[in-house]
């Protein structure tokens, strides 16, 4: 279990990261690097829109699959890997 | 099948030293998604790809402009002065109290309550939608947080009062009277404090007469639930204090209470003292007792280095825990840290007094101060100039601007009452209302500066 640590903790102290957090397929965070409750905020939206993300990307063409999902704010940038079984949000503050 | 998530985190989130829970894919997964977000986080650390990309959601709002200027005839011609306004929690409704602040007897002038609701159709700014006559000048308003028609006044005459704006027949809900427990000064400050009980809200008190007093409306009455009294020997020193003649009384002129931290609250008083307080301050206080039934306790903890006169408003700011703004006579806006007596800024706004200030409720280094000159300055700490970022003229002819409120839903709009009776609406630019990129890392910055 090193190894998800590590991988993690990579991730997290690469520039401008402010946050990292793992998600289950039920959208249930088990990992994370921000506070308890803006990770369950973090967490329940983005899982829901990352599946709305899939669906409109299925919808429009059955062979086509969500790769990457990026959201741009004023603030700052989120980033969605997802997958079968997990997902990785990362947020981001971009350089100025 | 949804599940709680905050079942599962309580499991998930284990402390430090405690073993994890395995899960299966779970390193292969982030073995999978490792290179591609770095890639994409060093790709965004270097991109130029946004600079200067703005999207316009709202509409843009160029100008400061004045919206409303609300009138009640009756109170000008008498020529009372606006003491006090409040917004409604729905921010539909302004409410304004009458009263005077300047010097002389005016004990037994009658006076009232407006309320003008902004929102409905047909709103004619000469005709406030409600008056409440009250027999005595009214010196502070507060609407309650929750119950949009109740709102609670503090009388020149000590009393505290709780009217019902949807009662027909008489709106007053529940008042102290004169009863040994009220203050025997005018109440500059009252404001609605949660109780113990879930749901349950108390009215704060604060007069000239240096008590603070908590009350529990029951029935029609106002019940004193705790008090404090502020006297000058129980002021923790640590700045010289100016050797004030007579009563050791410290008259409160302004309070505040933190957002951030439900025990503490400020108080300025008439002789310049800015006080941190606490509400679960034990030592008792060292006022002779006059009849109450609660006994008062001293809630000074900490003093800040005092001003040169009556401190008459201070804002906690609403997005940093440490900071506070407080303004008074001497016409200086000072920033100060809550950990350390001495400000960390002192802004010259005016050579009048200033009588008001309150932080932008969206924008971090903005606040606003009304002058005796009867003008609104706003202030942007961001910018390099220490001169106002916008000035709004509250067309009084010279006289002063007393109070000021940002309305809590539509934050653009901030109400000011003045000295001519009248209360103006303002609607701010988009410039002084949307918040910057960086701005709460900038005024985090200024809040650790230690002052000189």
């Amino acid at each position: 279990m090193a190894e998800v640590e590590e991988t993690l903790k990579r991730i997290q102290t690469h520039e401008g990261v402010i946050g990292t957090i793992v998600v289950n397929a039920e959208g249930i965070p088990i990992r994370t690097t921000l506070d308890n409750s803006t990770t369950v905020q973090y967490a329940g939206l983005l899982h829901q829109l990352t599946m709305k993300a899939r669906s409109t990307v299925r919808d429009i063409d059955p062979q086509n699959d969500l790769t990457f999902l990026r959201i741009r704010s004023k603030k700052h940038e989120i980033m969605v890997a997802p997958d079968k079984e997990y997902m990785l949000i990362v947020i981001q503050n971009p350089s100025e | 099948m949804l599940t709680d998530p905050q079942d599962h985190l309580a499991h998930q989130f284990p402390l430090e030293g405690e073993l994890r829970p395995t899960f299966s894919g779970l390193s292969d997964f982030l073995h999978r998604v490792e290179d591609m977000i770095v890639k994409e986080l060093a790709k965004n650390a270097k991109s130029h790809a946004f600079d200067g990309f703005d999207v316009n959601w709202e509409d843009q709002n160029e100008t400061v402009s004045c919206k409303h200027r609300l009138q009640h005839l009756v109170a000008q011609e008498k020529g009372l002065h606006v003491t006090s306004i409040s917004w409604s929690c729905t921010g539909s409704v302004i409410a304004c109290a009458f009263g005077r602040v300047d010097d002389g007897d005016w004990s037994a002038e009658k006076s009232c309550v407006c309320t003008w609701n902004l929102d409905r159709r047909g709103l004619n700014p000469k005709r406030p939608n409600t008056v409440i006559d009250v027999a005595r000048p009214v010196m502070s308003l507060s609407f309650h947080p929750t119950s949009p028609s109740l709102i609670a006044g503090g009388l020149y005459s000590g009393e505290v009062v709780v009217w019902d704006t949807n009662r027909t027949q008489d709106p007053v809900l529940a008042q102290t009277g004169m009863s040994t427990d009220a203050h025997r000064e005018p109440v500059y400050q009252v404001a609605w404090v949660p109780g113990q009980r879930r749901g349950e809200m108390l009215v704060l008190s604060a007069g000239s007469g240096g008590r603070v007093l908590l009350w529990t409306v029951d029935g029609g009455s106002l019940v004193l639930s705790a008090g404090y009294a502020l006297v000058r020997q129980q002021v923790p020193h640590n700045s010289s204090l100016s050797k004030g003649r007579g009563s050791s009384n410290v008259g409160v002129t302004s309070l505040a209470l933190s957002p951030w931290d439900s025990d503490t609250f400020l108080v300025g008083s008439e002789g310049g003292l800015v006080l941190k307080c606490s509400f679960s301050a034990q030592e008792l206080a060292a006022a002779p007792p006059d009849g109450e039934s609660v006994a008062l306790r001293a809630p000074a903890q900490f003093s800040f280095s005092p001003r040169g006169g009556p401190v008459h408003s201070l804002h906690y700011s609403p997005f940093h825990r440490n900071l506070f703004v407080s303004v008074g006579t001497d016409g200086l806006a000072r920033l100060h840290s809550l950990l350390q007596p001495d400000p960390l800024l002192s802004l010259r706004v005016s050579d009048s007094y200033l009588f008001g200030v309150r932080w932008s409720p969206t924008r971090p280094l903005v606040f606003a101060a009304a002058t005796g000159q009867g003008l609104v300055q706003i202030f942007d700490l961001g910018r390099k100039s220490l001169r106002p970022a916008a000035t709004m003229d509250q067309l009084t002819s010279g006289q002063p601007a007393y109070c000021m409120e940002f309305n809590p839903c539509q934050t653009d709009l901030l109400a000011v009452g003045n000295a001519d009776g009248s209360v103006n609406i303002w609607h701010l630019s988009t410039e002084l209302t949307e918040q910057g990129h960086r701005e709460t890392a900038q005024l985090e910055q200024l809040a650790n500066e230690v002052a000189e």
